[in-house]
């Protein structure tokens, strides 16, 4: 019994020792698991933590001096906000950045989509084509674009006002109506982003499995019953995604107002981006510090409203699993 | 322990050098060449293509003529200088000499972006300033900017050759803004535009502030900058001046150049034009447009009522200052007493490369230019010396908020707003402007 007893107690601590020995040797591969990945996230962090966090926490800061290059910066606490939000130009400023988002995201959605679907039916040589094609936009400078569609907007001589005095309309100055100037920058802007956002939708279109259209064909299902029963619900994270970048960046457009109309007419194309810019240029301690509380501000509202933007389309994952 | 800390220390001394670097953290002296030469970075705004030659011969001779300051130019486009300015002062990289507007002095004074040149320059230097300009560079009872040039914002030109066509006398060109516009009515036709004048807030801020001046008498702000005053009833009827000239398209639909630019006249796709005196030194540079400028006249604006005795122009102009934090300041202040305060020949070569359509700023150069029979006979000269310089106002010294919302007023106006609405706004808007900026009782005029 005794001996049978010191086998048991044997083998117990044997086994214990071995799962001992086993945790241990678990943990030390965790251990250098985690210290891997650790390295491998460290560069990123320390790029972050420079360009990222730091001037963010440093703004925020900041925002509550006015601030000077020359002198002793002055604590004001947060009466920057108050100025913001009192400002009529920043407002105006968020009013046109949404106008000029609903005129550009729809559209370059629809655009994309439909040469996206367009793409998709072609044969292999000539899909390769159009996507190159499609795609040309996407890398043109939009300061260039810019300079181009003033030319071609310009009452005297430009070729739009060209075209359509064959039709016996016009001269319009397109860039010098407050009416018209948004919607005229807003057609160079969904000409950059339609072919990239087109190759996108695309490449969500080919994850959807063919099976799927084959059985609905096999039902008799059309074109739009595919599109609407199918590819939109199988490609709403594309649409998700393309939706919230599409419309952040509508919102931050910068270089076509800056170069095309400079803001106006009457503050007609003044985007947030621009409106700060301009603050920032102005030389006074004042100005420096509305732009920083305004930047911060728009910060805020971007936030806000991908969030909106994600709470109504919520995403899903792949059901097609 | 010891191991790791170690193990940490090369790349946190990296780290920290990469920082210091990008932040332009560095040793708090002067810069200097090699050879032992003290640094001066000039940032020249850029102008007039002549300019930019004069600038980059006169710093070449200069740094050839001595052995101690070496000069480094660096011509900046104009519609990058204010972010590109402030970007440098942010990070600590600001030219020790610049270019600046009169407008700019005062307030870049009262923000201490300048060094006081009265204490490093010579006395002498500054008697020789005339005395009309002689408070456009005093701030505080300090000079704080040496004068290169002064140029009137707003000049009517006129062709000559259209005139006669329309039936109008070219030698009496109109001298009220209802004549302005009864001879714009007469000269629009056959493709081209009667007139040309600024349309856009950001041009209309700055360049209808000698109007602004013939309409109400003052600025849309009162003398101590205490409160707005853009409801001024006279305003309106330099709004329906400039609303008649656009919505009777009597003028260019759209500001396919800017005001400062007078390329619709140089082009002739206009028959007159309001621009600043320097349009003449365009004119004339330009071989295409030789035989417009023949048939160029030059005169007075016409103010609101026909009177040719009130102001219708600011009086621009540019000066070159040193930046409070220069750590080359008698390098820099050298530079300038050299360039633009030392031989009144050197600035004479200045005025005669700019066909004579800037004006000097000190008394000698004027002299030397009266006693030069080319300058003295030059028709353009005669009349911007004569008729509009004596009645030129100073720009004003508050912040560009201010020309920014009476700017904006103005275009609403021009293109068909409301025009009391626009002004009501202007007044809210530059009001604000007082309050956020403590500006009440702050004017340095």
């Amino acid at each position: 019994m005794t001996s049978l007893q010191t086998l048991r107690d044997t083998v117990v601590t044997a086994e214990a020792s071995a799962v001992v020995n086993l945790t241990r040797r678990r943990r030390g591969s965790h251990l250098r698991d985690n210290r891997t990945a650790y390295l491998m996230l460290a560069p990123m962090v320390v790029l972050l933590a420079i360009f990222v966090f730091w001037p963010l926490v440093y703004s925020i800061y900041l925002s509550a001096f006015e601030v000077s290059f020359y002198e002793e910066p002055v604590f004001v606490g947060m009466q920057f906000y108050q100025y913001v939000l009192e400002s009529p130009g920043f407002w105006n400023a968020i009013g046109v950045g949404l106008r000029f988002a609903l005129i550009v995201v729809p559209l370059q959605m629809i655009f994309g989509f439909v040469i996206a679907s367009v793409i998709k039916g072609l044969g292999r040589r000539l899909a390769g084509f159009m996507k190159t094609t499609v795609y040309v936009p996407t890398v043109v400078s939009a300061v260039i674009a810019s300079i181009v569609f003033v030319f071609m907007y310009r009452a005297d001589g430009g070729l739009i006002n060209w075209l359509l005095s064959l039709v016996g309309t016009g001269p319009f100055a397109f860039i010098s109506d407050p009416l018209l100037a948004l919607p005229a920058i807003a057609v160079p802007a969904i000409w950059l982003v339609t072919g990239i956002t087109a190759l996108i939708m695309l490449a969500g279109m080919l994850d959807i499995p063919e099976s799927y259209y084959e059985a609905a064909e096999l039902e008799g299902a059309r074109f739009l019953q595919k599109t609407f029963y199918i590819t939109i619900p199988l490609m709403k994270n594309v649409l998700l995604f393309l939706l919230v970048t599409g419309f952040v960046g509508a919102l931050q457009q910068f270089e076509l107002p800056l170069v095309m109309t400079q803001g106006g007419p009457v503050n007609a194309t003044m985007t947030p981006n621009l409106f700060i810019f301009n603050q920032f240029k102005d030389p006074t301690p004042y100005a420096t510090s509305f732009s920083i509380t305004a930047a911060l501000l728009l910060f805020v509202v971007l936030g806000t409203i991908s969030a909106l933007i994600f709470r109504l389309v919520k995403s899903d994952k792949a059901i097609d699993g | 322990m010891h191991k790791s800390r170690k193990r940490w220390a090369a790349p946190a001394a990296v780290l920290t050098a990469a920082v210091l670097a990008l932040t332009g953290c560095g040793a708090n002296s002067a810069p200097a060449t090699e050879d032992g030469k003290s640094v001066v970075t000039f940032w020249q705004q850029k102008f007039e293509d002549y300019q930019q030659a004069w600038f980059k011969e006169q710093v070449e001779e200069y740094n050839a003529s001595q052995d101690d300051v070496v000069v480094k130019l660096q011509v900046v486009p104009a519609d990058t200088w204010d972010q590109k300015l402030k970007a440098a002062q942010a990070a600590g990289k600001q030219p020790d000499v610049r270019t600046t507007s009169y407008g700019n002095i005062k307030p870049g004074v009262a923000n201490g972006h300048f060094a006081e040149l009265g204490e490093l320059m010579d006395a002498e230097a500054f008697d020789d300033i005339q005395p009309n300009v002689q408070d456009f560079v005093t701030s505080e009872g300090g000079y704080y900017a040496y004068p290169l040039l002064v140029e009137p914002s707003t000049v009517l030109f006129y062709r000559t050759d259209l005139f006669e066509a329309a039936g109008l006398d070219p030698d009496t060109p109109p001298t009220s803004w209802a004549e302005l516009v009864e001879a714009s009515r007469a000269l629009t036709k056959d493709g081209v535009y009667g007139m040309n004048i600024g349309q856009v807030a950001l041009d209309l801020a700055w360049s209808s502030w000698g109007l602004q001046y013939n309409a109400a008498g003052d600025l849309p702000i009162a003398e101590d900058w205490s409160e707005a005053n853009a409801t001024d009833p006279a305003y309106l009827e330099l709004a329906d001046f400039y609303g008649t000239l656009y919505q009777e398209k009597l003028m260019p639909q759209e500001a396919t150049y800017p005001y400062a630019d007078c390329s619709f006249y140089g082009e002739g796709t206009v028959a007159m034009s309001a621009c600043g005196s320097w349009a003449i030194g365009q004119l004339s540079g330009n071989p295409d447009w030789k035989e417009v400028l023949a048939n160029t006249a030059v005169a007075a604006f016409p103010s609101a009522d026909g009177d040719q005795t009130t102001p219708t122009s600011t009086l621009g102009g540019w000066t070159l200052t040193v930046d409070a934090k220069s750590k080359a300041k008698e390098g820099a202040a050298d530079f300038i007493s050299w360039l633009v305060a030392g031989e009144p020949e050197r600035m004479v070569d200045f005025f005669k490369a700019s066909g004579y359509s800037k004006y000097p700023a000190r008394i000698s150069v004027g002299e030397a230019l009266a006693a030069d029979p080319e300058a003295s006979g030059n028709p353009f000269l005669t009349v911007v010396s004569e008729t509009i310089l004596p009645y030129a106002k100073a720009e004003p010294a508050y912040p560009w908020d201010i020309s920014v919302a009476f700017g904006t007023a103005l275009e609403k106006a021009m293109k068909g707003g409301d025009a009391a609405a626009a002004f009501e706004e202007a007044q809210v808007a530059i009001d604000g402007v007082i309050e956020k900026q403590k500006l009440a009782g702050t004017n340095p005029q």
